[in-house]
């Protein structure tokens, strides 16, 4: 466990050191909220609907601030296979499947809350309409944070399996935007899932896609009340532990089939 | 003449190169496609829930977001060379190599990458426009047509300069400058919508500083046969050249921060 841990460490203080790049980024993102609560602003001023707008609003700069999440891949494992240097990474006495983890998590949490702190504080200054609202309350708070961190381990497993696809063929590229992409469309990014049809939502947040962020948030404005975050839990847990499984299984069978580059 | 020729000589060559591995490119392509549908699924359910925004109707929205989809993916397919790795090429030095050359160094860089990938993402922003069309009833007369083709046109020089833009603050900081993308990318996922429906800052920063509602949005209102802030006909054909005068103010710019260019690498 302790060299998990370190994994994590390093990988972590490897993302501390983009602050300079950091800033540009959260400008750019501070727009694109910005732009896409002009657009739902323009739209519910024609046709309100029954989800209030203040939701919509708190969705997407929560969305935002955590977009680092849902894309942030790690580049070194792609180019340790092309360069045959993965063999170093399989003399260490670990599986090999918990190290890849534990540092895409390290850079997924570092990476996401470096930008989060900063632009959630900017959202909370905007005035009403414009900017994040409060949680519906502290237990919906204190339930929000527990899914994110299930959503975290949540994404961190679905990247490891595509990283398993990236042993398999050379140029992983296609495999890995196509799941990037899906991602950006089913986790809400793109549009609220809250704004998808009703039909199409009961069976989208059933998928895990939308256990990274839409769960957490959903808790956050109150849409799923307390007495119901169970169920989201439960769906959280189970995705958890199936992703994970899938994983390691891919992992595992891609190891043994593994050819080394170079020499 | 000359650089059209070349510019046509180095699209075949690297045409050929992106078609050497061909599955991984069918990949590619296809994910391009996830992309762009996933975008447009967002304007479909958001016309589907909201039906309309202010005299926009359907067509109207699938129209703006065609136009724009088309506009900009036609840059990035055939200007790669300036929307793609311009600043990793100053990153890394390799601009060295290109000033040794006798041509002129935008011209070399447009030479330098093709990404016809995005041909997907051409094909439904296509889709677009011709529901688009259909929904809103365009007649379309040559006038228009030219007016589309005017857009389209000066739309991809403006989308070229806003990545030059980002050179230029990559030859004074050799730091990646994501806040360009505010402008660029930003801009895109603005100006899928019509201008006016966004409050003045957001109005300015796209019509006065990176003028995509000049060039875009009033020839698109004007084929639609609802006139921007209901100016005239003949703006539909003056206020695209906006795209024109930025991309020269660009490229003045351009030329003094390459006086001012070292190499870095080794």
């Amino acid at each position: 466990m302790r060299s998990y841990l370190s994994a994590f460490r390093l990988r972590r203080k490897m993302e501390l050191q983009y602050r300079g790049a950091m800033l540009g980024g959260i400008i750019c993102q501070v727009v694109f909220g910005l732009i896409l609560i002009a657009l739902y602003r323009a739209l519910y001023a024609g046709k309100p609907q029954t989800l209030p707008l203040q939701h919509v609003v708190t969705y997407v700069w929560l969305q935002q601030a955590f977009f680092r999440m849902l894309l942030a891949s790690d580049p070194d494992l792609l180019d340790k296979i092309r360069s045959g240097s993965i063999a170093y990474d399989l003399c260490r006495p670990l599986n090999l499947y918990g190290f890849y983890y534990a540092r895409i998590m390290a850079q997924k949490i570092t990476g996401s809350l470096m930008r989060a702190v900063p632009m959630l504080l900017f959202a909370s200054l905007l005035p009403e309409g414009w900017g994040i609202s409060l949680p519906a309350s502290l237990p919906a708070l204190l339930l929000s944070l527990l899914a994110l961190m299930l959503g975290l381990l949540c994404v961190s497993a679905l990247e490891n399996i595509t990283m398993a696809f990236t042993m398999r063929t050379l140029d992983p590229r296609g495999i890995q935007a196509m799941l990037n992409l899906l991602m950006m469309t089913l986790s809400g990014n793109i549009l609220p899932l809250t704004l998808f049809p009703d039909s199409w939502q009961k069976v989208i947040t059933l998928l895990p896609y939308a256990q990274l962020l839409d769960a957490p948030i959903r808790l956050y404005t109150g849409d799923v009340p307390v007495g119901e975050a169970w169920r989201i839990l439960l769906i959280q847990a189970v995705w958890i532990a199936v992703l994970i499984a899938l994983g390691v299984w891919l992992w595992n069978r891609h190891q043994k089939r593994i050819v080394l580059q170079g020499g | 003449m000359k650089t059209v020729r070349l510019y046509l000589r180095s699209m075949k060559m690297l045409m050929k190169c992106q078609l050497e591995y061909p599955f991984s490119f069918f990949l590619q392509t296809l994910a391009q496609l996830v992309m762009e549908g996933g975008e447009m699924m967002a304007v479909i359910l958001i016309i589907d829930r909201f039906d309309r925004v202010n005299q926009w109707e359907a067509g109207d929205l699938f129209f703006f977001f065609g136009i724009m989809s088309v506009t900009f993916y036609l840059t990035e397919c055939f200007g790669r060379g300036i929307t793609g790795n311009f600043p990793y090429l100053i990153r890394t030095g390799q601009l060295d190599t290109i000033l040794l050359r006798p041509r002129g160094v935008l011209t070399q860089v447009l030479c330098s990458a093709v990404d016809p990938r995005r041909i997907t993402c051409i094909a439904v922003g296509t889709v677009s426009l011709i529901i688009g069309c259909n929904l809103a009833r365009v007649q379309w007369t040559g006038l228009k047509v030219l007016a589309m083709a005017e857009a389209v046109l000066l739309g991809a020089v403006l989308i070229l300069a806003l990545f030059v833009i980002e050179a230029i603050f990559c030859i004074y900081s050799v730091k990646s400058v994501e806040l360009v993308n505010a402008l660029s990318y930003g801009g895109r996922s603005a100006c899928e919508y019509p201008i006016d429906i966004y409050p003045r800052p957001l109005r300015i920063l796209f019509t006065a500083i990176a003028p995509f509602a000049l060039v875009l949005h009033v020839p698109a209102a004007y084929i639609l046969g609802k006139p921007l802030y209901a100016w005239p006909e003949w703006t539909a054909f003056v206020c695209p050249l906006a795209g024109a005068v930025f991309f020269g103010l660009i490229y003045l710019a351009f030329q003094k921060a390459m006086r001012f260019y070292r190499s870095t690498g080794s």
